[in-house]
């Protein structure tokens, strides 16, 4: 696959009995915005130092841009790997100004102050370019060491949960004014995250790992819509499950018989999104009945409990009805459902 | 602003601190673990030779009463010294101290004093008709208290070693995130509590580094405590070599010394805790605003002045006596600037030498902590507390038997100070580094810089407060430094150590006099230029 | 930024301390040298070194140290010793030396310019000046009349608090040594803690001692002779007397500074001419005016006020036999003083 701009393959890293990493595989054409996501222990932050070359591989090869940097035989170090990295807590040089962190990785060779300047028009810091990092705001610092990690023009950068540092509201607007920056220079870009609404929201991939291993990757919606197991449709997203029984594409448990995504026969695990599920107040077979109530504007969840004492959430866009607990009310699941093998 | 953590790498998110440092830091790091351990092995060599006697001579009574006498001076004078230090070392970096800079300088320097000419210039002041007489007569007192024993050496040792702690100090408040502090004021922390649970913690290492110093120091002192007349456990070292000129007996004394470092390094470390105390937090830290201290500054002013008085002004104005008699008696005062050279040559080359090496042990000290790391350290200090004399005999024996071209040569004496003064490198150079973020590196390698690159551009500007402060306390120590420059030094290097030395042997006071003020006029200058730079990297723009 | 212009010191000092290292590497002393181990001091012995040069066109490097710490680097240095000569402060430290087998015998007519009794028998090393051990007073304290007339007085109750010593001090442990040999160790130890009990001042220098009975800090103290001259040089009027103890014996013991040659020693001739040199008419006497010790050899004039050595009522003992230190530190442990 040389369209790959990094391609790893069965990468594997030990810490100790701690395995970190293990037969990870990943390709990321170019362009491409991949998110890395998994739960905090997950190792997709190895992941990432072990692409950066701050971690070696116990095995696997990983190449860039079509060129082999780690395998059983090559090891290419940081610096000649043409990777940036956006660090979680920046990492910016506290006795270097704004354009000196900005420029520090500019090769000689290359006009560095028109570089910087292009670099600081890119993230709209042109008025501080003489500043220290620590007269700097969060937001603003965050864009000093995007700008540090794009100036060299790197193969590919990473950013190591490039958010998360960032208070709620500036969050928001920081992570649109980074992927606009980076569909800008059109540089392929992976990173980190454990918020799976970010990496929903900001990626053209999401690659879902989970105990060192990436278990699926594919657009957001993909990896929303059919995730790969449970494990991943309970990370990604909300999700709702039943026990069931397959026949064909019919599946048939307590809400009665569903329409399935794919073809079995047996036992399955059921799941639907909560947006999925509709509430008729009034319907015929009121079996449901209201547990909790949360409202947030542009929509609310319904926490449901079924005579099974297995409970599902509804979410319901806007304010349709005013429910109560206690209530009982009939449900049923819009789309068709994934089933998972029991 | 997010709040600024105290670790991020606690977290199983970055395991990979636990991964073995590269060979070449290691062989490095290993090689001058085992440099420093040259005396010790001799130690054990000479030590062996007494065979059954050995635990004999350990074992006996005045043994254990002298090395009761050292633990008990060894903690009051680290006690005493760390207060001090650590109250001068806030006033002058943290504060508007009228003329902080130049208290910073002053204070520092009765370090460059050697401790047998403080401690004869204290006698000398508080005897019956010293410079004191007439202060004590204010108070009723017809002679001032005497000065001998367990006070006096006190008192002295106090006096010429709580620079140790300043300056070490002084180093661990610049590097101090203040927005720590302002995170927990904002929290509506009381500054009481704020001193307690952010700004010690980020402190301690540089007080451990600093007390270690001046208790390991504290040990090994043979000047003052034979002037004062304190019966220490290195003052029957000494009579051993004085007397008997038997060379076993003093190494089984000395390897007792030992025994009671590890002990002390020991504690020590048990108390250092495993924190990792560089920021997790986002950005970089800004300087600190300094403590107004509006008319807090008069008491201050007067502390610094009393602790000037006792520790520099006194012994000086002792010495200017001594010069003033010499002069009217028509002694020769002086000869020549040969010995000036030589003593700032030497400080110079040995504070740079011994910087050098305390970086590659303190990087896998604080990197990559291990048995290598550990090992390396506990040797480095191991040795702290002997006398001199025991260093500078260890490696006569090394280098004349397996040396011999380099014996005696300029480049074993500096290497001699090298293995005499890493500790005073290292623990300013480890806590330092302990405050610069590995990711701080990662993000230099990760922008196309190698690894030198990135520690000349990156690591090594951000060592400069521990860089230039081990460099001031290797330059200070050196430049008194007595038995390793006479028996190692090359023939005719003479230096106004041991000009002094030689003069006061003589009991020739005059003759001692100039060197003396010299010694101190020019490592005033020198420490005056250390510090200006400190004070330089306060100003960002 | 400011930092690159604040530094301009720098490239300066690199400079000299590269120069510099050029410079001090040629100073490793180089193979033609008589190399001389001196625990003398240096002010006393650098005009006689400077002399000697001239006359005899001999270079000589000299390291100056402790004498203790000079004896135990050659016992270090052992066969890749680059010294020639050791002089040495006291015959103790030349003693030491040769039993350990360092020390190569001197040639007779050497020898023979000094009695007997202030050289080794062996011949591996021989005095160059005398000191005697007296009892420093304050004789505005201490009537003339009340002087004691023994050692033994000292341990009298009278003298609680009044006595300094230096009991580290290698002379003192030669004149306990002396005093075993003369009375035995049970009436030595007695002797120790007589005086133990006394509470005398510990010093750790002799200079300091005389300074203190001076200044009235105590009013006597058991010293060498010479201090006294010492400190007149500063202070001519200084309240200060020696005593020689009437009583033959260890109290009154002269001892010698010496020297010897060692034998790795590759300069033989340059040497003994150096020896040579030092027991010469002129030496001498520049040792009695100097430092006011005594001339060891025939027909040298004393200073003025300086007691004839041969009117000291010193014991009759050979200063070899004054080597069993160990058994000395030992006595002066029990007794309590260190």
């Amino acid at each position: 696959m040389s369209g790959s701009a990094i391609q790893a393959r069965c990468l594997c890293k030990r810490f100790g009995s701690v395995r970190a990493a293990c037969g990870v595989h990943l390709d990321v054409a170019p362009s491409t915005f991949l998110a890395l996501l998994g739960a905090s222990g997950c190792g997709k932050t190895t992941v990432l130092r072990m692409l950066a070359g701050f971690v070696r591989p116990d095995g696997g090869s990983i190449s860039i841009g079509g060129q082999t940097v780690v395998d059983d035989t090559t090891w290419t170090p940081p610096e000649k790997r043409r990777i940036g990295m956006v660090f979680q807590e920046y990492a910016l040089f506290p006795h270097m100004s704004v354009a000196d962190n900005i420029g520090y990785g500019i090769r000689p060779d290359q006009d560095r102050a028109r570089r910087v300047a292009e670099m600081l028009d890119l993230v709209g810091l042109q008025t501080q370019r003489d500043r220290h990092p620590h007269e700097l705001s969060g937001g603003q610092q965050q864009r000093v060491a995007l700008a540090r990690a794009l100036a060299p023009e790197p193969a590919a950068i990473l950013l190591d949960e490039p958010f998360s540092n960032l208070d709620a509201a500036l969050r928001v607007r920081v992570r649109s004014d980074v992927r606009d920056i980076l569909r800008h220079t059109g540089v392929t870009a992976i990173f980190v995250t454990h918020d799976q609404e970010e990496a929903l929201s900001l990626a053209d991939q999401v690659a879902v790992m989970m105990n060192g291993r990436i278990v699926q990757t594919g657009p957001p919606h993909e990896v929303y819509r059919a995730p790969a197991d449970r494990a991943v449709a309970a990370f990604i997203g909300d999700a709702n499950f039943l026990a069931g029984t397959a026949e064909g594409r019919k599946v048939h448990c307590e809400l009665g018989e569903l329409i399935a995504e794919q073809d079995h026969h047996g036992p399955v695990e059921v799941m639907f999104r909560p947006e999925d599920l509709l509430i008729i107040p009034f319907g015929e077979h009121r079996t449901a009945t209201v547990t909790d109530l949360q409202f947030f504007g542009h929509d609310q969840l319904i926490h449901l409990r079924l005579p099974s004492g297995a409970t599902l959430r509804s979410r319901l866009l806007g304010a349709p009805g005013a429910y109560q607990r206690g209530q009982q009310v009939s449900v049923r699941v819009n789309n068709p459902a994934v089933i998972f093998p029991s | 602003m997010a709040t600024p953590g105290l670790s991020a790498d606690a977290t199983p998110e970055h395991p990979e601190l636990r991964r073995r440092a590269p060979i070449g830091l290691r062989l490095f790091a290993g090689a001058i673990g085992l440099a420093v351990l040259l005396p010790l092995v001799y130690l054990l060599i000479r030590a062996g030779e007494t065979g059954h006697r050995f635990w004999d001579i350990a074992g006996r009574d005045e043994t254990l009463h002298v090395l009761w006498n050292s633990a008990v001076l060894t903690l009051l004078v680290t006690a005493s010294s760390t207060v001090i230090g650590v109250v001068l070392a806030w006033l002058t970096v943290r504060t508007d101290l009228p003329g902080r800079t130049t208290w910073a300088v002053i204070t520092c320097l009765p370090l460059v004093l050697p401790s047998y000419v403080g401690a004869f210039a204290l006698i000398g002041a508080f005897s019956s008709n010293g410079l004191l007489a007439p202060l004590f007569a204010l108070f009723g007192l017809d002679r001032p208290p005497r000065l001998y024993g367990l006070p006096g050496a006190w008192l002295t040792l106090t006096l010429f070693s709580y620079p140790y702690v300043m300056l070490t100090v002084r180093s661990g408040l610049r590097s101090l995130d203040p927005a720590l502090a302002d995170a927990a004021r904002s929290l509506g922390h009381p500054p009481w509590r704020i001193a307690r649970d952010i700004t010690w913690p980020h402190l301690k290492p540089s007080v451990q580094a600093g007390s270690l110093l001046v208790a390991l120091y504290t040990l090994s002192d043979f000047g003052a405590v034979s002037m004062l007349q304190f019966n220490s456990f290195t003052r029957a070292i000494f009579v051993y070599y004085r007397t008997s000129f038997d060379r076993s007996a003093p190494a089984v004394l000395a390897l007792m010394l030992v025994a009671l470092t590890l002990l002390i390094l020991w504690i020590e470390s048990r108390t250092r805790g495993s924190a990792k105390l560089y920021r997790a937090g986002v950005g970089a830290p800004r300087p600190a605003p300094r403590v107004p201290l509006r008319l807090w500054r008069f008491p201050a002013l007067l502390a610094c002045t009393v602790i000037t008085l006792l520790g520099l002004v006194l012994p000086l104005a002792v010495i200017a006596f001594w010069l003033l008699q010499g002069w009217t008696a028509g002694e020769p005062l002086w000869r020549g600037w040969s010995m000036v050279v030589h003593s700032v040559q030497a400080g110079l080359w040995a504070a740079g030498i011994t910087v050098a090496a305390a970086l590659p042990v303190a990087w896998l000290a604080v990197r990559f902590p291990g048995r290598t790391a550990r090992l390396t350290e506990k040797a480095a200090y191991a040795g702290h507390a002997l006398p001199s004399i025991m260093i500078a005999l260890s490696l006569v024996f090394w280098a004349a038997r397996y040396a011999p071209a380099l014996y005696q040569s300029f480049a074993l004496l500096i290497f001699a100070y090298a293995c005499r003064f890493l500790p005073e490198a290292l623990g300013s150079v480890r806590a330092a580094l302990g405050t610069v973020s590995p990711r701080l590196e990662e993000a230099g390698r990760n922008l196309g810089r190698g690894p030198w690159s990135v520690l000349a551009s990156i690591t090594l500007p951000l060592l400069r407060p521990g860089l230039l402060t081990g460099f001031a306390l290797v330059f200070l120590t050196t430049m008194k430094e007595l038995p390793l420059t006479l028996l190692l030094a090359p023939t005719g290097f003479d230096t106004l150590a041991t000009r002094i030395w030689s003069a006061t042997e003589d009991a020739l006071y005059a003759q001692a006099a100039a060197p003396a003020l010299v010694l101190v006029a020019v490592s005033g200058i020198f420490v005056g230029v250390i510090l200006n730079q400190e004070e330089q990297d306060d100003v960002y723009e | 930024m400011k930092r690159a212009a604040s530094r301009p010191w720098l490239p300066a000092l690199l400079a000299v301390a590269g120069l510099s290292v050029f410079a001090a590497i040629g100073m490793k002393a180089d193979d033609g040298r008589l190399v001389v181990y001196c625990g003398r001091g240096e002010e006393l012995i650098r005009p006689l070194i400077e002399r000697f040069e001239q006359e005899t066109g001999i270079d000589v490097s000299i390291r100056y140290a402790g004498t203790s710490e000079l004896a135990a680097t050659l016992m270090e240095e052992g066969a890749n010793s680059p010294a020639d000569v050791f002089f040495a402060q006291d015959a103790g430290a030349l003693g030491a030396l040769h039993r350990h087998n360092a020390l190569t015998p001197l040639p007779a007519d050497l020898l023979e310019r000094v009695p007997a009794r202030f050289r080794s028998p062996d011949g591996t090393w021989v005095g160059v000046s005398g000191r005697a051990r007296v009892l420093v007073y304050n004789p505005e304290r201490i009537a003339e009349t009340d002087l004691p007339p023994t050692l033994d007085a000292l341990t009298d109750p009278s003298w609680k608090g009044r006595i300094g010593w230096a009991p580290e001090n290698a002379s003192f442990q030669s004149f306990v040594t002396a005093l075993r040999i003369q009375r035995g160790d049970a009436a030595t130890l007695a002797w120790l803690k007589g005086i133990q009990a006394n509470k005398p001042r510990p010093f750790a220098k002799n200079s300091a001692i005389v300074a203190a009975v001076a200044a009235g800090e105590i009013d006597a103290g058991l010293v060498n002779h010479y201090y006294l001259y010492g400190a007149r040089r500063t202070n001519p009027d200084i309240s200060a007397r020696n005593h020689y103890f009437p009583e033959p014996g260890a109290g009154s013991l002269v001892n010698v500074a010496g020297v010897g040659i060692l034998k790795t020693s590759r300069h033989r001739a340059e040497a003994e001419r150096f020896i040579r040199y030092l027991l010469d008419h002129r030496a001498q006497t520049y040792f009695a005016n100097e430092t006011a010790e005594y001339p060891l050899i025939a027909e040298v004039s004393l200073p003025a006020d300086l007691k004839p050595l041969e009117t000291i009522a010193t014991p009759d003992l050979d200063l070899n036999r004054l080597e069993d230190l160990e058994g000395t530190l030992s006595l002066i442990r029990q007794a309590g003083i260190f």
